[in-house]
C-alpha cells in the first residue's frame, strides 16, 4: 500500500473506520472534543492537509478519485483500474492525454481487505474484474495461485527490470514470469526524535546489539521514557522485520510446496532478541497506529519508532510544537556489524487480471504508470505522496533532498532511498489475508505471553490451515 | 384470545364462504378475489425480496457447506466434514462461551432495567414521561457502529473521560478495554444502551393494554400497588417479556459489531471473539467460505435451541420470569 494500506489487515480495519467516522464527521468530531481533551488529534476525520498516504481521504471524498477527463481518440479501448492512493487521477489524466487509444477509468472501491474482498468475488463470478488493480506485495500471490494475473513478460515487462529496486521486481516476479509491476514501497528505517536522544546522551547505534545497549540506557536515564516501541501483533510489520535478519518464516515458488518457519534458529534469535528487550524494560510492547502511540511518539515517551519510509506521513499529523521540527531518519541497524542489509514494509503492485478484454493495453497502462518518470513525478507529491521503488526516482537529486516541517526540513527520504537497494527480498505464501487476521501475538501487550512462545503457535496454526488449503508444508 | 378467533372464523362474510366452493367444481378450486389479488400484489415486493435476499442465499449457504474448496485442489464434495471442523474447533468454542457468558449477563439486566422504567412511566408517576420515553428511545436510532465509536472514546485507554474521571477521584488508572472481563463488561454496557430504550417501550405499550377494569377490581380488592404490579400486570404481560427475551438472546449470541468497532481501539479482540467474528473471519480473512457456511449453521441451530429451551422454561414455569 501505501503508506496506511500496508497494514491490512488492521490497516483496512481502521481505514474501514475512519471510512466510517468520515460518513458521521460531524458525530465524531463532537466525540472527539468532548471525551479526548488531550488526545493526539489523529482520531478525528479532519482530512491532513499534507503528505498524507492515507486512505482516510480517498474513503472521505476530500480528494477527488474519479474526476478523469474526457479521454481522446475515436472508440477508445475502455479500461478500468481499481486504485485506492488518493489523488492518481492526475495521473491517469496524462496518460489517457498522452496515449489516445486508451481510456482509462479510476475507481476507489476501498483500500486493502475491501478492495481484495470485491476482488476475488469479481473473479470467482467472472464478472465486474477491473482491468488493472492495486494489490500489495504480499498480497500479490494470493492472485497469481488461482491463475488471476497475467504474466506480463509477454508485453514486455522484463526490459523495465533494471529500472527497479532489485527486491521489489523479485517480489513481483517467479523467474522470468512477471506478475505485476512494482509500485510504491516502504524501505525500513528508524524515525527517531533526536532532542530526546540528545537530552539523555543516547545513539540508537549501528548494529541491534548496539541498539539495545541504547535502549538499557535510555530507560534508566529516564524510567518513564524507552528508546522505542514494538508492536508485534502487527503481522506485517512483524514479518517484514523479520526479512530483515533473513529470518522471513514463509516461502512460496509459485507451485503447491509451501514453507512455514517460526521456529528456526534465526527466528527464535529474532524473537529473543525483542522478548528480551520487551522484558528488560528498555522497549515498549504497544499497539501501533493508535492515539496512545502517536502521543507517546510526540510527547518524548518513545524517542525512536522503527518504521518505514511511509511511516512518518502518518505520525506528521500527530505532533505538536513539542516535537515538531526535531525528528531526523536513521539507518535501521544491522544483525551484523559493517553488514548492509534493509528490510521492506508494505508498499503496492500493479498486476493486469487475465478477466480484461485488453491485456495488452492494460499491461501498457501498469508499466507507464510505474516505469515512467513522467508518472512518478506526479506520484510522489502529496497527496498521494509514494515512495518509490523506481530507481530513477530513488536517485532524483530534488526527492532525496526534500523534507517536511517534522524533520526541520532536511532530508525524509535519503535513509529510505539508500536502503531501498539493498532489501532482503521475501517470499510471500499466497494466504497472507489470514495470517493478518491472527490475533495470537496480543497476548505479548499486556505480558501474558511471549514471543518465542507465541511463534510456536503460530507455527501449529499456519502449518495446519496451509495443509487445510492442500498445500505441502515443509518447515 | 381463542373467543376472538371464533368470533372472527364465525364473522366471515357469506361470500367469502362461497369462494372455498366454486361453481359447478370441487371444492379444492379456490380462487382469489380482487381484493386478494391486489394483497398480493402489494406483498410481492417484499416477498421477492424475502426469496432472493434471504431464502436462496439459505438453500445456497447450506449447498456450499458440503463442499471445500482449497487454493491447492480446488472445489470438492466433503460432505459433513465442514461441520465435523467446525463442532471440534476450539476456536468457536471459545468464542461461544464468551457468547454465552456475555448473553447470561447482558439479557437479564436490559430486561430487568427495561421492566423497571416501563412499569414506572406506566404508573404514570414520573412527570414529563412522553419526554423522557422519547429520550430513553434515542439510543435505539443511533446506528450501532456510530454508538461503537463514540462509546469507544469514552472507554479508550488511556485518553477515555471514564478512566480520567476515576484517575482524578483517586481510584487509579483502569483500562475500560483490558482484556478478559473489562472489555466484555464494556460491550455489556453498550449494547444494553442502545437497547433498553426499545425494549423498554416494546414493555411499556404491553402494560398499557391491561384492561383498566382489571387493575381497578384489584385495586378494590384490596392490593397495594406492589401487588398490582407483580400479580396482575406483569403477569398479564409476560408474553411480551418473553418475546423480548428472546429478541435480545438471539441478538445476544449475534454479538458483532460492538466489538467489531473496538478491534480499532483495542488489540484484545480476538480473531474468535464471538461465533459470528470467527465465522467473518474464516471467510473474508482465510477464504475459508465453506466451513464458514457451516459454521453459521451450527450458531443458527445453537440459538434456535436456546431460544426454545427459553420459551419451554417460561411455559412450564406458567407465571411470568
Amino acid at each position: 500500500m501505501t503508506l496506511r494500506t500496508m497494514r491490512r489487515h488492521q490497516g483496512s480495519r481502521r481505514a474501514w473506520w475512519r471510512a466510517s467516522a468520515g460518513t458521521v464527521a460531524t458525530l465524531a468530531t463532537v466525540a472527539t472534543a468532548l471525551t479526548a481533551p488531550g488526545a493526539a488529534p489523529s482520531a478525528s476525520a479532519t482530512p491532513r492537509a499534507t503528505l498524507s498516504l492515507s486512505t482516510l481521504e480517498a474513503g472521505n471524498g476530500a480528494y477527488p478519485t474519479n474526476t478523469t477527463k474526457a479521454c481522446k481518440g475515436k472508440n477508445p479501448v475502455q479500461l478500468e483500474a481499481w486504485i485506492w492512493v488518493p489523488g492518481l487521477y492526475r495521473m491517469v489524466d496524462v496518460f489517457n492525454e498522452t496515449h489516445p487509444g486508451i481510456c482509462v477509468k479510476l475507481d476507489d472501491v476501498g483500500a486493502g481487505d475491501t478492495e481484495y474482498v470485491k476482488l476475488t468475488d469479481a473473479i470467482k463470478a467472472n464478472s465486474g474484474v477491473p482491468d488493472v488493480a492495486e494489490v500489495e506485495f504480499d498480497e500479490l500471490p494470493s492472485y497469481e495461485i488461482t491463475h488471476s494475473v497475467v504474466n506480463l513478460a509477454k508485453y514486455g515487462a522484463n526490459k523495465y527490470k533494471k529500472d527497479f529496486a532489485p527486491f521489489a521486481w523479485q517480489e513481483v516476479s517467479q523467474g522470468s514470469a512477471v506478475y505485476a509491476m512494482p509500485g510504491d514501497s516502504g524501505p525500513m528505517d528508524l524515525f527517531c526524535n533526536s532532542a530526546e536522544l540528545a537530552k539523555y546522551h543516547v545513539t540508537p547505534g549501528t548494529t541491534w546489539a548496539a541498539f539495545a545497549k541504547a535502549a538499557a540506557a535510555f530507560h534508566k536515564a529516564d524510567p518513564k521514557g524507552y528508546l522505542t516501541v514494538f508492536d508485534p501483533e502487527d503481522m506485517q510489520y512483524l514479518v517484514s522485520l523479520m526479512g530483515q535478519l533473513g529470518a522471513f518464516p514463509f516461502k512460496w515458488h509459485g507451485g503447491s510446496s509451501v514453507t512455514v518457519n517460526f521456529t528456526g534458529a534465526k527466528q527464535m534469535k529474532f524473537a529473543n532478541y525483542w522478548q528480551g528487550l520487551i522484558s528488560a524494560g528498555g522497549v515498549k510492547a504497544a499497539a501501533d497506529f493508535q492515539n496512545a502511540f502517536w502521543s507517546n511518539l510526540n510527547n518524548g515517551t518513545y524517542a525512536c519508532w522503527v518504521t518505514s519510509a511511509w511511516g512518518p506521513s502518518y505520525l506528521a499529523p500527530n505532533l505538536t510544537k513539542a516535537s515538531l521540527g526535531s525528528w531526523r531518519t536513521y539507518p535501521l541497524p544491522q544483525w551484523t556489524a559493517g553488514a548492509n542489509v534493509a528490510a521492506n514494509w508494505g508498499g503496492s503492485t500493479y498486476p493486469v487480471f487475465t478477466a480484461s478484454k485488453h491485456p495488452a493495453q492494460a499491461a501498457e497502462f501498469s508499466e507507464w504508470m510505474n516505469g515512467t518518470m513522467k508518472s512518478w513525478k506526479i506520484m510522489y507529491t502529496a497527496p498521494s505522496s509514494l515512495f518509490p521503488t523506481y530507481l530513477p526516482l530513488l536517485h532524483d537529486k530534488t526527492f532525496l533532498a526534500s523534507g517536511i516541517p517534522a524533520t526541520g526540513n532536511t532530508p525524509l527520504f535519503d535513509k529510505a532511498a539508500a536502503a531501498a537497494e539493498h532489501v532482503k527480498a521475501v517470499s510471500w505464501p499466497p494466504f497472507m489475508t489470514y495470517f493478518l487476521a491472527l490475533t495470537t501475538m496480543a497476548n505479548v501487550l499486556n505480558g501474558k505471553g511471549t514471543i518465542p512462545a507465541d511463534f510456536k503457535t503460530l507455527q501449529s496454526t499456519m502449518t495446519t490451515y496451509a495443509k487445510g488449503q492442500g498445500f505441502k508444508v515443509s518447515s | 384470545m381463542t373467543d376472538v378467533v371464533v368470533q372472527n372464523r364465525n364473522a366471515l362474510p357469506a361470500d367469502r364462504h362461497s369462494l372455498l366452493v366454486r361453481k359447478g367444481h370441487g371444492p379444492e378450486v379456490r380462487r382469489f378475489t380482487r381484493t386478494e389479488r391486489w394483497g398480493l400484489v402489494f406483498i410481492l415486493p417484499f416477498f421477492v425480496m424475502f426469496l432472493f435476499f434471504l431464502v436462496i442465499p439459505i438453500i445456497y449457504a447450506l449447498y456450499d457447506s458440503f463442499f471445500t474448496t482449497r487454493l491447492v485442489g480446488g472445489t470438492v464434495f466433503t460432505g459433513l466434514s465442514n461441520y465435523k471442523t467446525a463442532l471440534e474447533s476450539g476456536a468457536f468454542w471459545r468464542g461461544m462461551l464468551r457468547t454465552a457468558i456475555y448473553a447470561a449477563i447482558q439479557v437479564p439486566v436490559l430486561i430487568i432495567i427495561a421492566t423497571f422504567f416501563a412499569t414506572l412511566f406506566d404508573l404514570g408517576v414520573a412527570k414529563w414521561g412522553a419526554v423522557f420515553r422519547t429520550i430513553f428511545f434515542i439510543p435505539f436510532a443511533v446506528p450501532t457502529v456510530v454508538a461503537g465509536v463514540m462509546w469507544s472514546f469514552l472507554f479508550e485507554d488511556p485518553y477515555g473521560p471514564l478512566d480520567r474521571i476515576l484517575q482524578d477521584i483517586g481510584l487509579g488508572h483502569f483500562n475500560f478495554l483490558g482484556a478478559g472481563a473489562p472489555l466484555l463488561g464494556s460491550i455489556i454496557v453498550i449494547a444494553t444502551w442502545e437497547w433498553t430504550g426499545y425494549t423498554m417501550v416494546i414493555l411499556f405499550t404491553a402494560l398499557r393494554s391491561v384492561p383498566r377494569d382489571v387493575v381497578e377490581s384489584a385495586v378494590i380488592d384490596g392490593a397495594h400497588l406492589g401487588r398490582v404490579i407483580t400479580r396482575v400486570k406483569l403477569p398479564m404481560v409476560a408474553p411480551a417479556i418473553t418475546l423480548v427475551g428472546i429478541l435480545n438472546i438471539i441478538g445476544a449470541l449475534q454479538l458483532f459489531v460492538e466489538p467489531e468497532v473496538l478491534t480499532v481501539f483495542t488489540t484484545n479482540v480476538s480473531y474468535n471473539y464471538t461465533p459470528t467474528i470467527y465465522l467473518y473471519n474464516q471467510a473474508y480473512a482465510a477464504q475459508e467460505y465453506n466451513l464458514a457456511a457451516a459454521i453459521s449453521f451450527v450458531l443458527a441451530l445453537i440459538i434456535i435451541v436456546i431460544s426454545v429451551a427459553f420459551v419451554m422454561v417460561r411455559r412450564r414455569k406458567g407465571g411470568w420470569i
